[in-house]
């Protein structure tokens, strides 16, 4: 196995984010919406010092997103891929399926990381964060945005259209986002929140950024947060590439053509 | 012993292939024999089970029974030394519409692990083949249906496979870009001596075909060379359309044989090279509106092999 084919997926991928200019534009705009704007409504509710640490503990959480969902919307394009007939030209490949998957992954994986350093040179810019910080947070980064994209691997290899497109924003990425703790600390939360958040792989990722940023709390310990999303990403990056060298998963591919 | 199949001069060989989805049978003990360098067709009607053959024979789906060789590789053994060997131009585009000619072909190129300067060398060589050289750094959208059938052309052949598969490539296509596909294909045939396995149902178009057989609810009815088919079928067709078309029919069936029946018009084999059309034309004189009787073609084959009225069958 070459590594060519893995890098020409990953640079379609990273080209086609750079072409679209307003998707990258888009994705620095949404994450500072939401620091400024929730940050500042809700910590205008906070007195005094609590108001200015308000979006201090925004700041991983907000990133976070950013790599939720750039790293989601990337491995969702092996159900787009498929819906456009681009995938056709991956499946005739003398490669093993499952390495379709895994570039996919890899390319969502690095096309998260491009838009996160891109928010945190914004951050710097604006003097929001530290330059240290701001370093000190892309390893946790990178981890959260494997487990985003094991996720959206996950998501994509039982979705059979991009017309589920709708469902996916309203049954995963919200509740994901809202249940993870990054816009409140958890030991705040009622007892059933806590549990459902403890649940969410993605939780660690926010948990692991905000360890990297000083004077914010954190819910579980650093060795938690690693381990919890080495394994789940391991998990489902092989769960995903199962279900993907199932032929089942692609005869709409190749029966939308016979049955007309 | 399936296993102990030994080297041959076959480019694809199938025994008893098979496939099932659920309960229906959409191949039924398929056996094959195509040689190298062979342009062979599969011709039937839509759904008969030509695609399925074809996404069996390239790894696009597995068998439910029977084997496949290629190149003298077992297909079930292994799919990704299959899938370098083979070259498959779907029924439908696998091309990316936002992107140019060049990054396509590029991109197609990695998948296949060509090194960029052999791709280079190669996508150029292919679309001068097309005519396309002009349109390299053009994106597919501004593309004809044509000129993006032989950019997913030229895609297939990228890696020189061995076995070229055309999955009804000219659907959808006017006359003149029919035409234009037909000879990049030929030219391509010429140039690198590649077995082609075509299906379609333009049958006309497999007139040029080395061999051709007819597959029907997913069983193949021997074919043969098409120019042999057409004459076995007979001299000459005889097609009559009149009022009272079983006064007709069983006024000729016994000189002719059984005719086709569509409405009212009536088709039968003539196999005398020197039959008298006039004195027929006298012997029925006003009973029949029209008659005319040509040289048979591909067409009359297939519809003599599915819609003969031994088999039964109504058009």
């Amino acid at each position: 196995m070459s590594w060519r084919p893995v890098k020409a997926v990953v640079g379609r991928e990273l080209s086609k984010l750079f072409r679209q200019r307003a998707r990258l534009v888009s994705a620095m705009v949404r994450p500072m919406i939401w620091l400024l704007v929730i940050g500042s409504g809700v910590g205008s509710m906070l007195e005094g010092q609590q108001q200015e640490g308000y979006l201090t503990f925004l700041v991983p959480g907000i990133l976070a997103m950013t790599l939720l969902f750039a790293s989601l919307l990337s491995a969702l394009t092996l159900v787009y891929d498929k819906e456009f007939g681009v995938m056709r030209m991956m499946m005739i490949a003398p490669i093993a399926h499952y390495w379709i998957v895994l570039s996919k992954l890899i390319a969502a994986t690095l096309t998260a990381m491009v838009q996160a350093i891109l928010l945190l040179l914004l951050l710097v810019i604006l003097g929001l964060i530290d330059i240290n910080i701001a370093l000190g947070l892309l390893p946790a980064a990178l981890l959260t945005s494997i487990c985003c994209a094991a996720i959206g691997g996950l998501i994509a290899v039982w979705s059979k259209s991009i017309d589920n497109f709708a469902v996916i924003m309203n049954f995963f990425i919200f509740p994901v986002f809202f249940l993870s703790g990054a816009l409140y600390p958890v030991k705040q939360l009622p007892d059933y929140l806590h549990y459902i958040v403890a649940v969410n792989p993605f939780s660690y990722g926010v948990d692991l950024l905000k360890h990297a940023v000083p004077n914010v709390n954190t819910d579980f310990s650093v060795t938690t947060d690693i381990v919890v999303l080495i394994s789940f990403s391991t998990i489902a990056i092989l769960i995903a590439c199962w279900r993907f060298s199932r032929e089942s998963v692609h005869e709409p591919l190749f029966h939308r053509a016979t049955k007309r | 012993m399936l296993t102990a199949y030994v080297a041959s001069d076959f480019a694809i060989k199938t025994r008893g292939l098979t496939k099932q989805y659920g309960q229906t049978v959409a191949v039924n003990e398929l056996d094959l024999e195509i040689k190298i360098g062979q342009f062979y067709g599969l011709l039937g009607p839509n759904g008969a089970g030509k695609s399925t053959t074809i996404h069996m024979l390239t790894t696009m789906t597995t068998a439910t029974s029977g084997e496949a060789w290629i190149a003298d590789q077992l297909v079930s053994a292994d799919p990704v030394v299959i899938r370098g060997t083979v070259g498959l131009v779907f029924q439908d585009s696998a091309l990316d519409r936002t992107m140019t000619i060049d990054e396509n072909l590029q991109f197609a190129a990695a998948m296949y692990n060509l090194p960029p300067q052999i791709a280079d060398k190669r996508i150029d060589e292919l679309l001068s083949v097309f005519g396309l050289q002009e349109k390299r750094n053009v994106k597919l959208l501004a593309l004809s249906g044509g000129q993006r059938r032989a950019v997913d052309i030229a895609r297939g052949v990228l890696h020189r496979p061995k076995v070229l598969f055309l999955d009804e490539p000219t659907i959808g296509l006017d006359l003149p870009n029919r035409r234009a596909i037909w000879r990049f294909v030929e030219q391509l045939r010429r140039n690198e001596g590649m077995t082609v396995f075509l299906t379609t149902h333009y049958l006309e178009e497999a007139a040029a075909c080395d061999h051709v057989d007819f597959i029907q609810h997913g069983k193949l009815q021997q074919g043969g060379a098409p120019h042999e088919l057409i004459e076995q079928l007979g001299a000459y067709v005889l097609e009559i359309n009149t009022a009272d078309p079983e006064n007709i029919a069983a006024q000729l069936t016994p000189l002719f044989g059984d005719p086709i029946r569509e409405d009212q018009q009536l088709s039968f084999k003539i196999s005398a090279s020197d039959f008298n059309f006039s004195e027929l034309q006298k012997t029925l004189g006003d009973a029949v509106s029209s008659m005319q009787w040509r040289r048979p073609n591909l067409n009359d084959v297939y519809l003599w092999t599915f819609c003969s009225p031994e088999q039964g069958e109504a058009v």
